[in-house]
C-alpha cells in the first residue's frame, strides 16, 4: 500500500508543478480564435435550440389539452334519441343493433418522429474528433505542422452538448400524416419549422455503445373523455425497458398496469343495447395494460441531468371495465351497472406524446420525472370512447450496462 | 500577473476583446497546458483539448465568480474538459494485456531520480483509461466513488484501472532506470547502484516565459 502511495507521491509532485511549461505556440492561439469566431456565428440559434425546443413542447402538450378541453363543448347536444321499449333488468349484452353514432370516429393516425440533423457530416480519420468549435478547422498533424480540415469533418457541437447542454444543430422534427386536430398540426408544423433542412441526413457512421436501461414507474394522471374538464384521477404502475439505439435516440417498451376511472356523457358511449332510459352519463373504471412503443430524443444533457422528449404509440389490452350509468332521476328504472372482463385489444391506438427529466443518482441509478399526454387515436374499450390521459410519471431507472470497461481497439 | 491586471484582462474578456483573450490565453497557457498534458497522449492532443477548453472560459466567463481564484476555476474546466475528451474518444481506448507485468517487484521508488519530463512521458504512455482513472485519483486526489461518477464507469473498473495504471508506471521506471544505469534496483544483488544522472531538458526553459509579447 505504501509503495503505491509513494509511487502517486512521486507523479503528483513531480506533475503538479511543471518546471518545464509548454510554450505559448502562436498557431495554438490561431486554432482557439477560429473556434471562437466561428462561435459567434452560431451562438445565436445554437444556444437557443434547447430552449425553444422545451418552449414547443410544453405548447404543444398544453394546446392537445386545451385542444381536448374545448371539444366539450361541442359535445354538450341535446339529446336527441327516441327510446326504444323499456326491458328491465336488462345487463346490456343481448342488446338490439342499434349503434349510437354521435361522436363521429375521427380515426386520425399521426406519425411522430424525430429526424436527428448531425452537426457536421463525417468523422476525421484521427483517432479524435474532439474539436467541437473550430469553425475552418485548423490542426496540426504529427509533424507539428498546420493543417487545415473542413470543419465538416468534425464532431463539432456533440461534445459541447454533452458538457454545455448546448443542443447540437438539430432540432425536433416532427412529421404528420392525418392529423385530426388542426390547432395541433399547425404546432407540430411549427415544431418541424425549427429543424435545419439542410443538414437532415443522419451521421453516416458512428460507432455507438448501445444502453440500456430498465424502469419502474408510476404515475398518477387525469382521464377523461372528450375534454378534461371533468377528468378523474387514475393510477399507473409498469415496468419499461428502454435501449438507447442512438447517441441521442432510445426506444422504450414495457407494460403500465393502468386503472383508468372516467366520466363520459352517455352520447359517447357506445353501446348495441338500447337503454329503456337514457342515462344522463356514465361512470367508469377502466383496467388495462398499455403497451407503449415511444422513441425519445435527447435534448440536454450536463453533468447527470438529462432532458428528452418522446413520442411513440400505446397499445391498451383491457382486463376489466366496469360502467355505471347514471340517470336524471334517482329511481329511473334501467340498468344500472355492467361489467366486461377481458374484452378487447387496441393496438397502437393511442398517441404517446412526453417530455422526460431524468437525474442520474450514480453510474447505475437513475430517477426520472415525466410529464405526459395520452391521446387517442381509435375508440377504446367496451364503450368505445376516446379516452385520453394526461399525468406525470415518477420512475426509478436502472442502467443495465455501465460502462465498465473501455472497447477493445 | 497581479489580480488587478487579471480582474481588467477578465473583463475586457467579458467584453469579447480579443486582445485581451490572448493576453489571457498566453498567461495561463503553461498551466493549462500542464493539467491537458497529463490527460492527453501527446502535445497536440493536449493542445486540443486546452483550446476546448479556452473556448469555454471565453463563452461561459459570466458565470465565473470573481471573488473564487481564476486559476483554480480554469484548472477545473481544465480538468472536465479533458475528462470530456476521455469520454468522446472512448471507444478509441483499450486496455492493454497486464500479464507481463503482474510480476513486478516493489523495489525502491523514492530514490529514483525522475523528471517532470520524465514522469509526464510515462503518463502519457499509459492507456486512455488508466491515465484518466490515475490522474483524477494519485493527482487529483479524487475517491473511486467520485471518479466512477465522473467517468460514468463502476468504482470497481477505477480501482482496477488505477491498479494496473501503478503497475505499468512501475513497470516504466524501472524500465527506465535499467537502461539508464545499467543495474536494477530489483536486481536483488549485492551491488552498490548506479545512479543515473538525468538530463535536465532545459528545452523551454527560457522561451517565452513572459506573456507580454
Amino acid at each position: 500500500m505504501n509503495k503505491e502511495k509513494d509511487l502517486d507521491d512521486i507523479f503528483r509532485k513531480g506533475l503538479e508543478d511543471p518546471v518545464d511549461e509548454a510554450a505559448f505556440r502562436e498557431e495554438d492561439w490561431a486554432a482557439l480564435q477560429q473556434m471562437l469566431a466561428g462561435q459567434r456565428k452560431r451562438s445565436g440559434i445554437i444556444y437557443w435550440l434547447p430552449i425553444l425546443g422545451s418552449v414547443a413542447a410544453l405548447l404543444l402538450l398544453f394546446l392537445g389539452w386545451w385542444n381536448f378541453k374545448t371539444k366539450t363543448v361541442d359535445h354538450q347536444q341535446p339529446l336527441s334519441h327516441v327510446n326504444g321499449p323499456a326491458k328491465q333488468g336488462h345487463t346490456g349484452t343481448g342488446g338490439g343493433p342499434i349503434r349510437q353514432t354521435i361522436a363521429p370516429k375521427q380515426d386520425s393516425a399521426l406519425t411522430a418522429g424525430y429526424a436527428k440533423t448531425p452537426p457536421a457530416g463525417t468523422r476525421g480519420s484521427k483517432s479524435n474528433a474532439f474539436l467541437p468549435q473550430s469553425a475552418a478547422g485548423s490542426r496540426r498533424d504529427t509533424t507539428g505542422q498546420l493543417t487545415t480540415e473542413s470543419a465538416g469533418e468534425r464532431r463539432q457541437f456533440e461534445v459541447l452538448s454533452a458538457t454545455q447542454g448546448v443542443m447540437p444543430v438539430s432540432g425536433v422534427s416532427v412529421t404528420t400524416q392525418q392529423v385530426s386536430k388542426g390547432d395541433l398540426s399547425v404546432l407540430i408544423g411549427k415544431v418541424i419549422g425549427l429543424s435545419p433542412s439542410k443538414n437532415s441526413k443522419l451521421k453516416p457512421k458512428v460507432t455507438f455503445r448501445p444502453q440500456y436501461a430498465i424502469s419502474v414507474i408510476g404515475a398518477p394522471d387525469l382521464n377523461s373523455v372528450g375534454g378534461f374538464s371533468d377528468g378523474k384521477v387514475g393510477t399507473n404502475l409498469g415496468l419499461l425497458f428502454s435501449a438507447g439505439v442512438l447517441r441521442k435516440f432510445t426506444l422504450s417498451t414495457g407494460v403500465i398496469y393502468s386503472a383508468k376511472p372516467y366520466n363520459t356523457s352517455f352520447e359517447q358511449y357506445h353501446t348495441p343495447y338500447t337503454f329503456p332510459v337514457t342515462p344522463t352519463n356514465v361512470t367508469a373504471d377502466c383496467r388495462m395494460l398499455d403497451v407503449p412503443l415511444d422513441v425519445d430524443y435527447l435534448v440536454y444533457n450536463k453533468h447527470q441531468n438529462k432532458i428528452s422528449f418522446g413520442t411513440g404509440l400505446s397499445s391498451y389490452l383491457m382486463v376489466h371495465q366496469n360502467y355505471v350509468f347514471n340517470y336524471a332521476y334517482p329511481y329511473t328504472i334501467g340498468p344500472t351497472n355492467y361489467n366486461v372482463r377481458n374484452n378487447g385489444k387496441y393496438y397502437f391506438g393511442i398517441l404517446n406524446l412526453n417530455a422526460t427529466y431524468q437525474r442520474q443518482l450514480n453510474s447505475k441509478v437513475g430517477i426520472s420525472f415525466q410529464p405526459y399526454l395520452k391521446l387517442p387515436l381509435t375508440n377504446v374499450g367496451y364503450s368505445e370512447v376516446r379516452l385520453q390521459s394526461t399525468g406525470i410519471a415518477l420512475g426509478l431507472t436502472w442502467n443495465l450496462n455501465t460502462l465498465t470497461k473501455p472497447i477493445g481497439k | 500577473m497581479g489580480e488587478e491586471e487579471l480582474h481588467q484582462l477578465i473583463k475586457g474578456c467579458l467584453k469579447q476583446d480579443r486582445k485581451c483573450q490572448k493576453l489571457l490565453y498566453k498567461a495561463f497557457y503553461g498551466f493549462s497546458m500542464g493539467i491537458c498534458l497529463r490527460y492527453a497522449g501527446n502535445r497536440d492532443e493536449a493542445c486540443e483539448v486546452m483550446n476546448q477548453g479556452f473556448f469555454k472560459v471565453f463563452t461561459h466567463l459570466d458565470s465565473y465568480d470573481t471573488s473564487r481564484p481564476f486559476k483554480a476555476w480554469l484548472g477545473k474546466i481544465m480538468m472536465n474538459v479533458s475528462i470530456d475528451y476521455y469520454r468522446a474518444n472512448l471507444k478509441m481506448a483499450y486496455t492493454e494485456d497486464l500479464e507481463k507485468a503482474e510480476n513486478i517487484s516493489d523495489g525502491n521508488l523514492v530514490d529514483k531520480n525522475l523528471n517532470y519530463n520524465d514522469l509526464l512521458r510515462m503518463v502519457q504512455q499509459l492507456p486512455q483509461a488508466y491515465r484518466t482513472v490515475f490522474n483524477l485519483f494519485a493527482i487529483e486526489g479524487y475517491s473511486h466513488d467520485e471518479i466512477a461518477a465522473m467517468l460514468n464507469i463502476n468504482a470497481g473498473t477505477s480501482k482496477s484501472n488505477l491498479h494496473k495504471a501503478r503497475q505499468k508506471l512501475k513497470q516504466m521506471i524501472f524500465k527506465a532506470d535499467s537502461s539508464a544505469g545499467g543495474a536494477s534496483y530489483n536486481s536483488g544483488m549485492d551491488c552498490t547502484p548506479i545512479v543515473a544522472i538525468n538530463v535536465v531538458d532545459i528545452r523551454g526553459v527560457f522561451l517565452n516565459k513572459g506573456i507580454r509579447e
